[in-house]
């Protein structure tokens, strides 16, 4: 069911957590919030469930006005980052609890348990208290215990964030699955833009209590509106580095001793201070021709797959990744090219981007 | 080594800590010639046995259903008034509630002994010592309050919010979280707050020695007190009493204890 938000405000005190957030999720949409902590993405998701008692403007869901209703009338599940199973109860008890609450009979509750349970693999752990379980399998609990409500909207926060990390990537695409099964409607909260970019349809970034920018998790990673954007998604993040543009408005020069000058995707005003940015995948050893600067080796760390440059670039500090080994030794000058469609400029005042009107870049022919 | 020595020491320290409950069972055993003897026998020699004696000659049946109703009575208040009393100061965080806190631990600091005067005549004037039983109650009540709400707090305080808040979004209401899962969770402190507070109003003397003038609806400590006059000392019959009293204390103290730490480890959370 569709979620929509219309000028949503959060006071504590004093303190604005939430400022005018708007945001449309429509039905069956997988929606990530995402921003470093303390940006208010965990405050939006409990102002959602109904935890958090809104300050202004109004939040409905599936079209009803539930902005002042208690959570048990929204209609939502929730998982916890802490899983939040009740420890006193089995497996079985604390999954259908909520049913339970609904008057639903017992046999019902026990069926409709039983199918959540094979969707998750669970069947054989009902009779158990969580504290017999293992964090992976007291997560899937966690989901168990909202899938077997059928609400309108499931949120998440953080579900993945106490797993360890083989088991979070699995955990990742089975949450995508199971959110693809079941047509729901989610709302997930997590620091991790990698979680955000591989499971959500849409990506809200969050900073500071509003929204950055939101949008399909590729048209984020390809036009961030911001520095922060750009330096949120992307692993390793985006090299952003100040520089001044130079008297011919058409490149820029990087900040620092002999800085390099790169030449720009479009017409500035000569002199305009800027930032910019490059992302470590779009740098690659320099051919002939094409825009290029010089640095040098600082430090190399090789993954087998990737290998990771870190360069020195006009006593800046950089990272390339090369989807390939490379020999060299530190000190080494290297030449780096790069396609000038694949430069960010953020203006250094606003750490806005010049460049999002830009249509999508081309992405063909990458090594 | 070292372990040996801890033991060692704290076997060493029970023991000086439960000697007077032996003693006094012991003394209980002994008659006027053996206890008064001299050096003392630790192990009566010609132990007899007097309880019946004791228990009906001293009105005992009497005294410990009024002890067993103040007991009762304070601790039902107690866990009425404190529960969600604790609770609250459980979860809500700032400088108020900790001034609150203080003062809240402020009532306890203060004996009953001084406070009693003031009780007596406003309890007076309320026409409560009237019924003097629960005069008794309420001010024992006033007395344990704070410590049971001190206990109840810090278990309380352990209940992670995240559980009520699942609670609330599977569906219950603000109240109903809070008696089917903080209640619940934090039982083992409620208990052991509860046990405490019962115990400790089951012996309680000051307050009954002053406002209830009634023999019939006196407590059993005063009813013990009863022994000393300025020239008696029937230690056999004081400690008989004390033993007829305080066995069934223990009797339940033990068993409790084993269901309270059998709780303890089976409700750990996370």
């Amino acid at each position: 069911m569709q979620i929509t938000l219309d000028g949503l405000q959060k006071h504590y005190g004093t303190y604005h957590a939430l400022k005018s957030i708007d945001l449309a999720v429509p039905a069956g949409q997988f929606v990530a919030l995402v921003g470093p902590s303390g940006c208010g993405k965990s405050t939006l998701l409990r102002t959602i469930a109904g935890l958090e008692a809104i300050s202004a403007g109004t939040l409905r869901i599936a079209g009803e006005d539930v902005t002042r209703r208690p959570p048990r009338q929204r209609d939502v599940a929730m998982v916890f980052q802490s899983y939040a199973l009740y420890p006193h109860m089995t497996v079985a008890e604390n999954m259908g609890y909520a049913l339970k609450l609904r008057r639903l009979n017992r046999t019902d509750i026990a069926r409709r348990t039983q199918v959540a349970a094979a969707t998750l693999g669970l069947e054989a752990l009902l009779g158990r208290y969580p504290r017999e379980l293992s964090g992976g399998q007291r997560q899937r609990v966690a989901m168990g215990r909202a899938i077997v409500r059928d609400p309108k909207v499931f949120l998440f926060d953080e579900p993945l964030s106490n797993l360890d990390a083989a088991l979070r990537v699995h955990m990742r695409g089975e949450l995508r699955d199971l959110h693809d099964r079941l047509a729901a409607t989610s709302v997930y909260v997590t620091h991790d833009q990698i979680e955000a970019m591989t499971m959500a349809d849409h990506v809200v970034v969050m900073r500071a209590g509003r929204i950055e920018q939101q949008g399909r998790p590729l048209d984020l990673y390809d036009r961030p509106a911001s520095r922060f954007v750009a330096g949120f998604i992307g692993s390793p993040a985006m090299n952003i580095l100040p520089g001044t543009v130079d008297p011919s408005g058409r490149a820029a020069r990087l900040d620092g001793a002999e800085g390099p000058l790169l030449s720009l995707p479009m017409l500035l005003e000569p002199g305009r201070p800027v930032l910019l940015g490059l992302r470590p995948e779009h740098l690659r050893l320099s051919q002939e021709g094409g825009a290029r600067f010089d640095g040098v080796v600082d430090h190399i760390e090789s993954t087998g797959s990737t290998t990771f440059v870190k360069l020195k670039v006009a006593s800046q500090a950089m990272v390339m990744t090369l989807a390939r080994r490379l020999d060299v030794t530190l000190g080494d000058p290297m030449q780096i090219g790069f396609d000038p469609a694949d430069l960010h400029i953020f203006d250094r005042e606003s750490e806005a981007s010049l460049v999002t009107q830009r249509d999508a870049p081309p992405r063909a022919g990458r090594a | 080594m070292k372990r040996y020595l801890l033991t060692a020491i704290g076997i060493g320290i029970t023991g000086a800590y439960l000697f007077p409950l032996y003693w006094m069972y012991a003394t209980a055993l002994k008659d006027d010639a053996e206890i008064v003897q001299y050096p003392p026998t630790l192990v009566p020699q010609r132990p007899f046995w007097n309880v019946g004696e004791v228990f009906f000659g001293r009105h005992m049946p009497s005294y410990l259903w009024n002890s067993l109703v103040v007991a009762v009575g304070v601790t039902a208040l107690v866990i009425v008034l404190g529960t969600g009393c604790a609770y609250v100061l459980g979860r809500a965080r700032g400088r108020w509630v900790d001034a609150l806190l203080f003062f809240v631990l402020m009532m306890q600091v203060l004996p009953s002994s001084l406070v009693v005067t003031p009780l007596f005549v406003g309890f007076n004037l309320a026409g409560l010592l009237g019924t003097p039983r629960l005069a008794v109650i309420l001010a024992q009540t006033a007395k344990a309050l704070p410590f049971y709400v001190v206990i109840c707090r810090a278990s309380f305080a352990g209940v992670p919010r995240d559980l009520e808040e699942a609670a609330l979004v599977d569906g219950h209401s603000r109240l109903a979280a809070f008696f089917h899962i903080a209640v619940p969770l934090a039982r083992n402190g409620i208990l052991v707050a509860a046990v405490l507070v019962f115990l400790q109003s089951f012996g309680e003397y000051v307050f009954a020695r002053s406002m209830i003038s009634d023999d019939g609806l006196q407590t059993a400590t005063v009813g013990l007190s009863a022994f000393l006059g300025p020239n008696t000392s029937d230690w056999h019959g004081i400690m008989t009493y004390s033993a007829i009293y305080v066995t069934p204390i223990l009797i339940i103290f033990v068993l409790l204890q084993r269901r309270i730490v059998a709780g303890l480890t089976a409700g750990a959370i996370k």
